[in-house]
């Protein structure tokens, strides 16, 4: 009881200390690839601390929606961020949620995000509402599918009995190809759910291309910290959860000090690297226009839907 | 060894997956030049495979088959292909017969068609994979089908490689490679038809100042 | 016996390597017509040699040789050597006109060599592999051969064919491959896989499964290049925009060769699987050709176009004799290949003279050919007469042959609609050998009818003003002449040789 009641504010702490170097991470990649000496990596530190010691200005036109919503943003990621696995196999929280929860408790931080764009009734609010909503709407049914295949193969709904199983090379890991569908699938998603650069570009406030940050303008202070935490803790669980799923090997499956020890070394460098490709990406692509962002989606539909149907093919 | 050719047909399995996995983002790039590129890039997985095939079967001539595909398809082709694509005066594809997503689609029904089709004679292999053979056919599927839904005469060669790609899948991951000369002589073929399609892409730009193929319409009934 | 086949093989190549530094008209011409000539008269030994000892395997088993194959070889031949006449005058008309830079000539010869060895490696070919790649090479060598004008319509024409004829060809390499898969679990000795002397004697224990995917490849992938409806849409654009004598080797002897790669992989196919199988879908792609071609041949405008739609009907009938099966049909459809070979050659010189004359593709604007070339227009008729297969033509024989073993025989497996939608509907086998042939007869009638209605109205008539008048004589008129008597002479008079040839070779093809 005492170690569970450990583990999980060890990973609460893990995920908001972490989610911010990461953040931090792809803006150095981006900066040095482009020839940028760049801010520190620990700069995103600083820029919350600077805005939670700001007076938050809030709209006289806005609900208690537009209030709440940062709160239940970072909440509803946060909880999701728990049922994850991060550095050890079995997470503490593992009892209260699978897989299909996981989306769930993402897509009620997007819904509120939506409203409150809405609720302050800008102009670009309302947009970056309704271009989030098409992104939402494409990458949900792909998420869903990439996860079956997943769940399929390893013959459970439970993260962490999948990414235990998988670390310990049981069950029936037999043929790479559902997993590599559903792995191009997930990143594709994982870009689109965070707000990376073929669907949107997180440094600027361009108003023909911005999505999350139009959503998020009339935000200030602590609100707007929050906020941004949420953004980069979101990034956090996604990269998790393609590091742990995918390449489960290093994570800790038991709960010894060395095992733990070793499974939090490697779940840094495993998502300081994946980081470091994202931001590589970035560099590489140029923002896709918002009608093509339909092609993209669409491949991840499709790529989804072929690792389930892998499944089924190979497994008769 | 037990351990090492199951390991082994996990690996070509997963390379042949990647080389799908290529196909896709193939039927979804608009961009000329990137097309080539995943191209190159499958072409270059297609090495990856033949070259742990001969590892595991032991068979020295698929290490042959494995250097040219390095030489022709990851090297030669593709310069050759952006060569023709600087001579050109677009750069990527804008109106296709059947839009990406459609597209999509439908190249997974393809793969759910070669399966079907691949399904009876894939027990039969006593071979290294089961299913390479299939993703090679859906390979070839989906090659046809590329050339089917584009307008670029360039596009439309790269669906032509894309094809050839999955024979060669077929060839080396279902049969472990066939006899020398026939490999010789596809390679040999290959690397022509691609030269002489390229010449082609170059003369139809300067007669119809276009290298869509929906303007070669002066031959009908 | 090795020396004949290394000059089957040498000779183009070398007359293609010699062409290439070779700039004189009359020089290119003198090689390329030794090197058809040594290329007959090795042929001549090659059928004496395999009629009297049989099947022969040389060369470190690379070269199989029976009667199918000679046969074949001999088509190649016969047409060759007609074509290389031909070309005597026509390619140096086209120099003296301007149509071509001399210093292509040369460029045209080497292609036209190249063309000619791939032929010829796909027939002596043991390896269905190597076959594959010569067929593949025949592609490559022609597509310019076909775009050598390089006007648009020319430049379309080309790409059509190399596209088309390349993906089909490709998926024809699946079906190879597959072959190859099936013989790996029989044959101990891999390298061996794809020889047909290697896989005949097994075929009976390969995977049936594996074998009918193989044949559908291969079937659909060789019928590209056999123009077999439909997969045909390049064959009349390509035909239209050929150099005539190209065309002549095209429709003469590329055709049949495509269709022999198809028979070799069948009586491979036959042996493990039942024999209506692939005759069923031969049969089928046969009709399907047949009467799509009719059809063309009714609304037909354009001369050279007729005879590309013709080539199709008559690709078509072959098919349709080969596969009824049995010793008529396949006769029948052996016969026919060789008939329709000689007869469209003639009939695109032909359209070559004319073409030249009148400068136009268009029927209606042709008129009075019998006063402005009474030569070209005697060909005109003889090999329109002989494409409508009337009675003293070869055509005529084999044509009767087939569609005697139709209404005899029937196609196996076609029960006419046996399952027509959800309602099976019982048929009696009689009544649907009845309706085949029929609908075979109301086709070739249809395409007879449609073919010498525009013949005639080229033929007679007065020419337009401005066309000259007269027909000097020139060496590209004995083909002509020849292959007349050829067309005339196999029908009342089959010369042993190629009897024995096309005896022999039905036994091949045909499994007791």
């Amino acid at each position: 009881m005492f170690d569970t009641i450990l583990l999980l504010v060890a990973q609460t702490t893990v995920l908001l200390a972490f989610s911010p170097f990461l953040v931090g991470l792809i803006r150095k990649v981006k900066a040095r690839l482009q020839l940028r000496r760049g801010a520190s990596v620990l700069q995103p530190y600083a820029d919350l601390a600077k805005l939670f010691h700001k007076q938050p200005v809030i709209s006289t036109t806005t609900s208690w929606i537009f209030t709440a919503t940062p709160y239940i943003v970072f909440a509803s990621i946060l909880t999701a961020g728990l049922l994850v696995p991060t550095f050890i196999s079995q997470t503490p929280m593992n009892f209260a949620g699978n897989i299909i929860a996981l989306v769930y408790l993402l897509a009620l931080g997007t819904f509120f995000l939506m409203l409150a764009g809405l609720d302050a009734g800008s102009a670009f609010g309302g947009m970056g509402s309704s271009r989030e909503a098409i992104v939402a709407s494409l990458t949900e049914p792909a998420m869903m599918l990439a996860i079956f295949a997943i769940a399929l193969t390893n013959g459970s709904t439970n993260l962490s009995t999948i990414v235990h199983k998988t670390a310990l090379l049981e069950g029936i890991v037999t043929d790479p190809s559902p997993h590599l569908m559903a792995l191009a699938a997930l990143f594709i998603v994982a870009l689109a759910e965070t707000g990376r650069v073929p669907v949107d570009n997180p440094a600027t406030h361009l108003e023909l291309t911005m999505i999350h940050e139009a959503m998020v303008l009339e935000y200030s202070g602590r609100y707007l910290a929050l906020l941004e935490w949420a953004a980069g803790l979101k990034l956090a669980v996604f990269l998790s959860l393609i590091v742990n799923v995918f390449a489960p090997w290093g994570i800790a499956t038991a709960v010894t000090p060395t095992a733990i020890g070793i499974g939090l070394l490697v779940y840094v460098v495993k998502t300081a690297a994946l980081a470091v490709f994202i931001g590589v990406i970035e560099c590489m692509f140029a923002k896709l226009r918002l009608f093509r962002v339909t092609d993209l989606l669409g491949v991840a539909f499709i790529l989804a839907l072929l690792g389930l149907l892998f499944f089924y093919i190979l497994r008769s | 060894m037990q351990g090492l050719s199951s390991v082994g047909s996990q690996l070509v399995d997963l390379c042949s997956a990647l080389l799908l996995l290529t196909c896709f983002a193939i039927v979804a790039q608009r961009r000329l030049s990137a097309c080539v590129d995943l191209f190159a890039l499958q072409s270059s997985f297609l090495v990856v495979t033949a070259t742990l095939v001969a590892y595991l079967t032991g068979n020295q001539h698929i290490y042959i088959a494995a250097g040219l595909t390095g030489v022709i398809k990851v090297l030669i082709i593709p310069r050759v292909l952006k060569k023709v694509i600087d001579h050109l005066n677009v750069k990527r594809e804008l109106v296709m017969h059947v839009n990406v997503p459609t597209g999509l689609l439908i190249c997974g029904g393809l793969v759910m068609l070669a399966f079907f089709i691949a399904q009876p004679i894939l027990p039969l292999g006593s071979l290294l994979t089961r299913d390479s053979l299939a993703i090679a056919l859906a390979i070839v599927l989906i090659g046809l089908f590329t050339m089917i839904a584009r307008q670029k005469a360039v596009s439309q060669l790269v669906g032509f490689l894309v094809l050839e790609n999955g024979l060669f899948l077929g060839a080396t991951a279902a049969t472990h490679g066939m006899p020398l000369i026939v490999e010789l002589g596809v390679f040999f073929d290959v690397l022509i038809a691609t030269l002489i399609a390229g010449i082609y892409t170059n003369r139809l730009q300067d007669a119809f100042d276009s290298v869509d193929t929906d303007r070669l319409t002066v031959l009908k009934e | 016996m090795t020396i004949a086949v290394l000059v089957v093989l040498i000779a183009p190549l070398l007359a293609g390597g010699l062409s290439l530094v070779v700039h004189r008209s009359a020089w290119l011409h003198g090689i390329n017509l030794t090197s058809i000539g040594a290329l007959v008269t090795a042929e001549t030994v090659l059928t004496h040699t395999v009629l009297s000892d049989g099947p022969v395997t040389t060369l470190g088993e690379l070269v199989y040789l029976d009667a199918l194959s000679t046969f074949i070889l001999f088509i190649i031949g016969v047409v060759g050597l007609a074509c290389s006449f031909y070309m005597r005058s026509y390619m140096d008309e086209q120099v003296a006109r301007g149509v071509i830079a001399p210093g292509r000539l040369n460029l045209f010869f080497f292609l036209f060599h190249m063309f000619l060895l791939a032929m010829v490696v796909a027939t002596v070919a043991n390896s269905v592999g190597v076959q594959w790649v010569a067929i593949e090479a025949t592609t490559l060598a022609t597509t310019f051969l076909i775009a050598f004008w390089k006007r648009r319509e020319s430049l379309e024409a080309g790409w059509k064919y190399l596209i088309l004829c390349s993906v089909g060809i490709s998926l024809a390499l699946f079906g190879v491959v597959l072959l190859y898969y099936s013989s790996l679990h029989v044959l101990s000795d891999a390298s061996q896989g794809l020889n047909v002397t290697a896989l005949l004697p097994v075929a009976d224990r390969l995977n049936p499964h594996v074998l009918k995917l193989a044949f559908i490849f291969i079937l659909v992938g060789y019928g590209t290049k056999v123009g077999l409806v439909p997969m045909h849409s390049w064959l009349p654009d390509a035909y239209t925009e050929a150099p005539a004598p190209v065309v002549a080797m095209l429709a003469g002897v590329l055709e049949v060769v495509a269709a022999y790669a198809i028979l070799r992989v069948r009586v491979i196919v036959d042996h493990a699987v039942p024999f209506a199988f692939a005759g069923e879908l031969l049969a089928l792609l046969g009709f399907a050709s047949l009467v799509t071609a009719a059809f063309f041949i009714l609304i037909q405008h354009n001369y050279k176009r007729l005879f590309a739609y013709s080539s199709i009907e008559h690709m078509g009938i072959a098919m349709i004799g080969f596969g009824i099966g049995g010793p008529l049909g396949t006769f029948g459809g052996l016969f026919h290949l060789m008939n329709h070979a000689l007869a469209k050659s003639m009939a695109f010189f032909a359209a070559g003279n004319i073409h030249r004359r009148f400068r136009t593709v268009e029927i209606e604007h042709v008129q009075g050919l019998a006063m402005a070339q009474p030569w070209t227009a005697t060909a005109l008729m003889i090999s329109g007469l002989a494409l409508s297969a009337l009675p003293p033509f070869a055509a005529f024989a084999s044509e009767v042959q087939i569609l005697t073993a139709l209404a005899s025989q029937g196609v196996p497996g076609m029960e006419f609609a046996g399952t027509s939608g959800m309602v099976t509907v019982a048929v009696s086998d009689q009544f649907s050998r009845v309706a085949l042939a029929s609908v075979f007869l109301i086709a070739a009638v249809l395409s007879f009818g449609g073919l010498l209605y525009r013949i005639t109205g080229m033929v007679w008539g007065t020419p337009s003003e401005g066309i000259v008048r007269g027909e000097p004589w020139t060496l590209g008129h004995l083909p002509i002449i020849l292959l007349t008597v050829a067309l005339i002479g196999f029908s009342m008079f089959l010369p042993q040789p190629i009897k024995e040839l096309l005896e022999q070779a039905t036994s091949i093809l045909v499994i007791q």
